[in-house]
Order: C-alpha cells, then structure tokens, then sequence
C-alpha cells in the first residue's frame, strides 16, 4: 500500500439555490478498493461527471492520479448539488489528499470552477452569488478562473486568486509561484443613445412615460402595431436613473446566475430592459426549469423595465402568474428539489392593441370587432393586473408630415432630471428605494386635500370608473404632485391622473 | 282544453293587456306565438290569407290563430311572466293603445301582430327615426345627438332601435325634449340586451324615468338574434314619419330600415360623413339612390312637413348658461373639430398647451358634461352655438 490511507482533504466550495449561497465542504478520502473516484453527496448528472473531467484534467497537467478508491463526499449531504463548478474543489481535494499539495494548504481554500479535459480552470454561471455566498460562509481566498475574477472581485474583502489551470493551482498553494491578484471588474456608466426627443408628437404619452419612470408606475400602451408602443418603452428605460452600485450588483447576480452575463464583463449600472416575446412560457417569464429553478425574465428586469408587447394575446394563465411578483416585488418559485426566491421589482410597459383588429378608433381603418368582443378583449386583462397598471395610455400612429418634422418635446436629459428630483421626494417621504408605486394608499391620502379626494370621488361616480381605480389614480395624482414639487396632492393634479385610462370602446354621447 | 284552464289563462293575460285589448283575442294570438318557429310576421300572412272581410284585426287574428289547446295555454301563462314584472302592456294591431301608423293598411303592410309596451304609450305625434351603425364614431353620435336634440324641441318624437352607437345617441338627446323617445327594441322586454342599456340606470331606464316607451313585437324572452333585430327595423320606419340615416357600414341594418322606410312611401335622409370613413357607406350609398341630405335640423325639419325654422321651427333653446370649463383656445379647437372628435395630441399641437393640463382640463369638462371621450379622441358634447341652424 503507498501510505495514503487515512489521508482527508478539505476542500471548500458553495452550492447555489437560486441566489443563495450555501457553504459545500468537499471532502476526499482515499482508500482501498477498486481504483475509481466515487462521489457522494446529492450529486446531479453535471457533478457526477465532474469524475471524468477531474481525472483527465489531473493526468493531462502531468500530476498524479492515484490508482486507489478516491471517495469525494459533498457535504451538507442532504443539499442538492447542481453544475460544474465543483470540478476545482474536487481536483484540488483529491490532490492534496495525494499530498501533491499540502493539506493545510488547501484547508482553508474555497474554489469554484469547471475543469477543461486539459486541465484549464473555466468559468460557471452564477460566480457573483457564489462569491459574495463564500464571503458570507467565511472565505478569505477564493480561488476561481481568469475569466470570473472581475466578477468575483466585485466582493468585497475577499481575496480573489484567478487561476489558468491545475498546474498553476499546485503552484500557487505550493508556494513556488506567487497568486496573481484580481482587479473588480470597472462600473460603467449607462450609455443611452434612445433619447426622448426622438418621439414625435405623443404628448400624452410621453408625459405618461416620465410619470411612469417618476413613480415606478407600471404602464400600459395601447395602439396598434406601428405606433411607436416599443420606441416609447425603450426611452422610458433611459429615463430611469442608473443603478447604484449595491442595486448594480444585485442585478449582476441574478444575470450572472441565468448565464446572462459574461464574467469579465464591465459592471453596469444601466437598469435592465427585457423585451419576452408574447409566445413565452410561464417557466420563462417567471422563471424554472428541472431541477432548481432558474430566474426567468422577471428576475431579469429586477430594477428595469420588463415589456410585454401584445399583451392580450399572452395567455390568461401567463398573465395570472404577473400578477403576485408585482404585488411583492419578488418571484418565489416551489419546485419538488428547491423553493427559490429572485427579486422581481421591475418596472412593467405591458403594450397591447386596443381591440382584437386593430383598428378602433382608426380614422382611416373599418374596425372589424362587434362591441363585445372589443369588451371581452379587453376583459381578458381584468381585476388584479390591470389595477397595478397605474398609468394607461392610447396611442395612434403620428402623421408623416410630423415624423418627419423637427423635434417637438423635451430631450430625456431635461426630463430624467425631473424624474431623479421627484424620485428623491417620494424616496424622502416614503423612505429609501420606496417608489411610489408601492407606497401605502392610506399614506398617500394622508397628502391629499380635502378638494383632491372629492374630486375623485366625484370622478369615480360620473366618469363609471371602477373603485379599483381609486388607489391607482391617486398614486398617479401623488406622483404628479412630485414632479410639480408640490407637497400635497391637489385637485388639479387628481384631474390629470384621471385622464391615464383607456376609453370606452364604444362612442356615447 | 279544459275551461278551468282557459279562464286561468285569460286571467292572466287580462293583466298585460293595454286599454281597449281583448284578453281573449290576445290569448289566441299569444298561444300561436309561443309554438316553436313562429314569427309575428307568419302569423300576418296568415290573416292576409283569409278571405277578405270587414271584421276588425283582433277577430282576424284570433281567426288565423285557432284554438288553443291546455299546453298551450300553460305555456301562454308562463312566457308572459316577464311581463307582467316589468308592467308591459300589450295591445293588439287595430286595437287603441297601437300604434295607428303602424296599424295603417294591415294585414297588407307588416306591422305586427302585437305590441308590446313598457312605459307611457307611443303617441300620436309626428315622429323621425335616427338610425345607424354601432360602431359609431364621434361624428356620428355627435351629429345624431344635435339632430336628434334640435327636432325633439320642436315636439318631435324620436324612434330608434335601442343599439350602441347612433341609436343610443339620439335616444340620450332626445330625453329631455318635448317628443321624447320611443325604443324599438330587437328582443324581448325580459332579455337585458344590449347589456349597458338595460343595466339598472341605463339608458332603458332613463328613457322610462323621461316618459318615453319602449316597443317589442316579441314574447318577453325571444333573444336579440339577427332576424329578430333586423325584423325590428321595419317597425322603427313604420312609426315615424321621416328617417334619417346617420352613419352604417356597406352592411349596416340601417339599410334595411331605408328601404322599409321607401316602401312605406316615407321620406328617407341621410347624413354625408367623411369619404375615406367606413362609417359612410350606408348613408353615401343612400344619398347615390336619392335620399335627401340630412346636414342640420332644418333639413328633417323640411322633411317631415314642419317647415324650418321660420314656421314652426324649434322653439328658441332654453337659456341656459354656456358652460365652458375649458381655456378659450381650447373650446375654440374643438368647436372647430365639432362633430368630429379630436386626439389629446392634436389638441395639444393646436393649442400649445402641455399636455398635462390639457388633460386636467379635459376631465373637468368631462365632469360637468362639456365634453366626451371616445376612442377616437374628445370632442364637445353639444352643438357649438355655430352650428345652430
């Protein structure tokens, strides 16, 4: 026997489930027996093959594989392990439970990423969470691929090592090379090129897009295709001020674990705009997938702007599964494995015809609906999501002649300093990163005079709105007050908040 | 047919029937109608088929109909139930509470059998129809509801089929005229169609609160399919003494009450509308066959023997004060834009106002009654007092 018996290395690693980080012990042991490495532990497919990629990338970096019973044991072993990127604390155990490298050295190493056949240390989905997760599990050094290191780096008080390969990492903990250190990868700043003034004409909507952007209101567009729906989403996403960098990273994780980001890209502080085409799946938009869920596009668009285009030809169970995350700004998925939780405060533009052809309202164009389909039409968005649509517009295509004439509004640089100004009111009276979107609606009548809620009341009579619209209109009428820097709200401003509903599709005198 | 049955049976249509109707003859009249498949019209040829005689219509008819037999007669009782909740009384053609217009030339010209009324009876005044598309838009509810407003001061009464739209329309401005209004419905009284208009406060409602009536040649329950509904318009033209075609598409129904109104001899209008909107091809392809054009309320005026405004004419408007809410450029634009309706964006380009208080100075128009909101923009509600003619 070579003397190896009774050796156990410790390797650390992290387990993610959904965003959060749970601390992975990997132990080796080897003994007699069969020659063969065998994993213990909850393994998924991708971690039990790590068992071949971490005995051709040993062999093919010139160490040595032993030819005894290696057993690896991923513990807690009751958490499920998924991914690759347990392949570098495995290949570090099993060597320094050959003594090619020192065991007290690897004790105290946290290590994540795959392993290439050839014995190069790559990349995982999901390096931010699983770093800042080692950081909070006690890590001081973490070991990961060159790629990740910006990434990881963005971590605060925890010493990232990049590493090429195996080889480099035997170096390293042997003390013969010295750990080459790891830069956070830069913040940029957002880059908009979408400006407002691109938009012709639309005045309304583009006031209802800086309310939108002031408040967080969600909002609703409805015109037919070619009117300019998506142009207006895209410059209220520019309207929105950039992320902080706590709110920066929290977007970068969640992007980082879907694979939607490169991790040695720049950190941005542009909020996310996600554009889900009306054919996406439920697992798509809220987020799953087998095993652990995955985040879908709401988790994607946490902190920006999620568009929805046809709206109402997404189906009803699709629309049903909106409703919750934009109640609580969060997505919780069960799965039979895992329950996970992603942040979702997005900001929803849901656009959407104003009748089954198109055309209503249409000067030009017949439109084709009976009046009760137009109603059924639009009763598919009923109740509960459309009472989160705070601000509801209808656009009509702009004429040629104005398209093609000189800019006739404000550019979004005069207007994103208004939007930032009200946001700062309605985060100093509701408290930090509080939109007005989801302040409390007793709160927001408190700031209301007396002529201000009559005058909705009367509105709500006369006008056949629902008492559903009461709170939505309000928060609109509150945010309005915030860009006129007005303290209370007043009846002017409930006025105009009342006009941000769609009309009735029928004509009446 | 056993007599406990019958005198049941009559006991109860007793109850529905209007002043100077013979429960007995409606009893036989209503038991043909409940059989499946039959239509008052049937029931009309029938009595047209019989040899010619002096005897008044209610005998004719009890003639065409033939005796009733017991199930019949429970299936009277029971179908005539809504009726007699909602107050609906029932006449007989010939009889004094029908309509004599519509009874003229029966059993030759297709007035129904019965009719069927709920609220004040429809009067013997002179009378205009005002009929057109559903999907109206702004410029058609807007030119129906002047029409209809300006010929109902002169003591007109305005007849319509109760539909969204232009119907609607002219029954609204009608209301509170010295005509009032009268709805052709197109179902029974029992069935709540259109569902907005037979809501507790809705137009129904409103038409009754005002003293007008509401007409149907239908069992309490017969829905408001097609056939009934265009069957409906021929009762609509054969009320009044000129119609007027609003807005329609090249399908529209109210074609189908033109051309009952020609063959009634009576006069038909229609109004021009925008040549690239769908809504005029009815009343352009009327106006190509020789209709009259319908441009302001002298023109009905004219047309139904009144005279203009001249002789008869409306009687001067109420003084009412001019309620504008609105900035002065503002009511400018839209008095402009009358009757068609304008985008907020184009108010907003034509005044210069920004559009956020434009918009709050929409909705307080909207709120004391200056102005509405279609989908194809806002637009004034009344005639501006430029348009008065």
């Amino acid at each position: 026997m070579t003397g190896l018996h009774g050796v156990l290395a410790t390797v650390r690693a992290v387990a993610l489930v959904g965003l959060e980080a749970r601390p992975v012990r990997v132990e080796c042991a080897i003994g007699s027996g069969l020659p063969g490495l065998r994993l213990v532990g909850l393994p998924d497919t991708a971690v039990r093959e790590a068992a071949d990629r971490v005995r051709m990338a040993i062999q093919r970096q010139r160490l040595r594989w032993p030819q005894e019973r290696i057993v690896v044991n991923l513990a807690p072993a009751d958490l499920p392990k998924v991914g690759t990127g347990f392949d570098l604390a495995i290949g570090l155990a099993v060597l320094a439970a050959t003594r090619q490298v020192r065991a007290d050295a690897a004790e105290g190493v946290w290590a994540l990423g795959e392993l290439g056949l050839d014995g190069t240390v790559r990349a995982v989905p999901g390096v931010l969470p699983a770093a800042a997760g080692a950081r909070a599990g006690g890590a001081r050094r973490l070991l990961v691929a060159d790629a990740a290191a910006p990434e990881a780096a963005l971590v605060e008080g925890l010493d990232v090592v990049p590493v090429r390969d195996l080889g480099e990492v035997v170096a390293i903990l042997g003390g013969d090379r010295a750990a080459r250190g790891a830069a956070p990868a830069p913040t940029v700043e957002p880059a908009n090129t979408l400006d407002l003034a691109d938009v012709r004409g639309q005045a309304v909507a583009r006031r209802a897009v800086e309310l939108a952007a002031a408040g967080g209101h969600h909002l609703l567009l409805a015109g037919p295709p070619g009117c300019g729906k998506t142009m207006l989403a895209r410059r209220l996403h520019g309207l929105l001020p950039p992320l902080t960098l706590d709110e920066a990273l929290e977007v970068a994780a969640v992007h980082s674990l879907a694979g939607e980001r490169a991790p040695d890209s720049p950190l941005s502080l542009t909020p996310p705009l996600r554009e889900p085409h009306h054919s996406v799946s439920g697992a798509g938009l809220v987020g799953g997938g087998s095993g652990i869920p995955r985040p879908g596009e709401l988790a994607l668009a946490h902190r920006g702007v999620l568009l929805m285009d046809e709206l109402l030809e997404t189906p009803r169970t699709i629309l049903d599964a909106l409703r919750q995350p934009l109640e609580r700004g969060e997505v919780a998925i069960t799965r039979a494995r895992a329950r996970v939780r992603y942040p979702a405060r997005v900001l929803l533009v849901a656009a959407t015809n104003p009748c089954p052809c198109g055309h209503l309202g249409s000067p030009a164009h017949a439109c084709t609906c009976r009046p009760d389909r137009v109603e059924r039409y639009r009763g598919r968005l009923s109740g509960p999501l459309l009472d989160r649509l705070d601000l509801q517009v209808e656009l009509r295509p702009v004429d040629r002649d104005r398209l093609a004439g000189p800019p006739d509004g404000e550019p979004t640089r005069v207007v994103a300093s208004r939007v930032r100004a009200a946001r700062a009111v309605a985060a100093a009276r509701w408290g930090p990163g509080v939109l007005t979107r989801d302040a409390s609606p007793d709160l927001i009548r408190a700031t209301c005079r007396p002529a201000a809620l009559r005058l909705l009341a009367t509105a709500i009579e006369q006008l056949g709105l629902s008492a559903r619209g009461f709170d939505r209109t309000l928060r609109v009428a509150r945010t309005i007050a915030d860009v006129a820097d007005d303290a209370d709200v007043d009846a002017e401003h409930v006025e105009e908040a009342v006009a941000y509903r769609l009309p009735d599709p029928v004509v009446t005198v | 047919m056993t007599v406990d049955a019958h005198r049941r049976a009559r006991a109860a249509v007793a109850r529905v029937a209007a002043d100077g109707t013979d429960p007995g003859s409606l009893l036989a009249v209503l038991a043909w109608l409940v059989r499946p498949r039959r239509s008052p019209d049937a029931l009309r040829r029938a009595c047209r088929d019989l040899p010619a005689s002096a005897e008044p219509p209610a005998l004719r008819l009890e003639a065409a109909a033939g005796v009733p037999t017991t199930a019949m007669l429970a299936a009277v009782e029971q179908a005539i139930e809504p009726w007699r909740s909602l107050g609906v009384r029932v006449a007989l053609v010939g009889d004094a509470s029908y309509p004599e217009r519509l009874a003229a030339g029966w059993p030759d010209t297709d007035g129904p059998p019965l009719l069927a009324c709920r609220g004040a009876p429809h009067p013997a005044v002179p009378a205009a129809a005002l009929v057109g598309a559903r999907r109206a838009s702004s410029y058609g509810v807007g030119v129906a509801a002047w029409l209809a407003e300006a010929v109902g001061r002169a003591g007109i009464r305005i007849v319509s089929g109760g539909a969204l739209g232009i119907d609607a329309a002219a029954h609204r401005a009608a209301l509170d005229t010295p005509g009032g209004t009268t709805v052709v419905l197109g179902c029974g009284h029992g069935v709540p169609y259109p569902r907005e208009h037979a809501a507790v406060g809705g137009l129904f409602d409103r038409v009754l609160e005002h003293g007008g009536s509401l007409v149907s040649e239908l069992l309490p329950l017969q829905r408001p399919v097609p056939g009934n509904v265009r069957a409906r318009n021929r009762i609509v033209a054969a009320l009044t003494d000129a119609l007027v075609v609003v807005e329609g598409g090249s399908t529209s129904g109210a074609l189908v009450t033109a051309s009952a109104a020609a063959d009634r001899g009576i006069p038909v209008l229609a109004v021009p509308g925008d040549v690239r909107a769908p809504g005029s091809a009815a009343p352009h392809r009327l106006l190509s066959e020789g209709a009259a054009p319908c441009t302001a309320p002298s023109d009905l005026l004219d047309a139904l023997g009144t005279g203009g405004p001249s002789a008869a004419g409306p009687e001067p408007e109420p003084a009412r004060p001019r309620v504008t809410v609105l900035p002065d450029e503002v009511h400018r634009a839209l008095a402009d834009a009358w009757p068609r309706a304008l985008r907020v964006d184009d108010l907003a380009a034509a005044t210069g106002r920004p559009a956020p208080q434009l918009l709050a100075a929409l909705t307080r128009a909207q709120l004391v009654g200056e102005v509405a909101e279609g989908p194809d923009g806002v637009r004034l509600r009344r005639a501006p007092d430029a348009a008065k003619s």
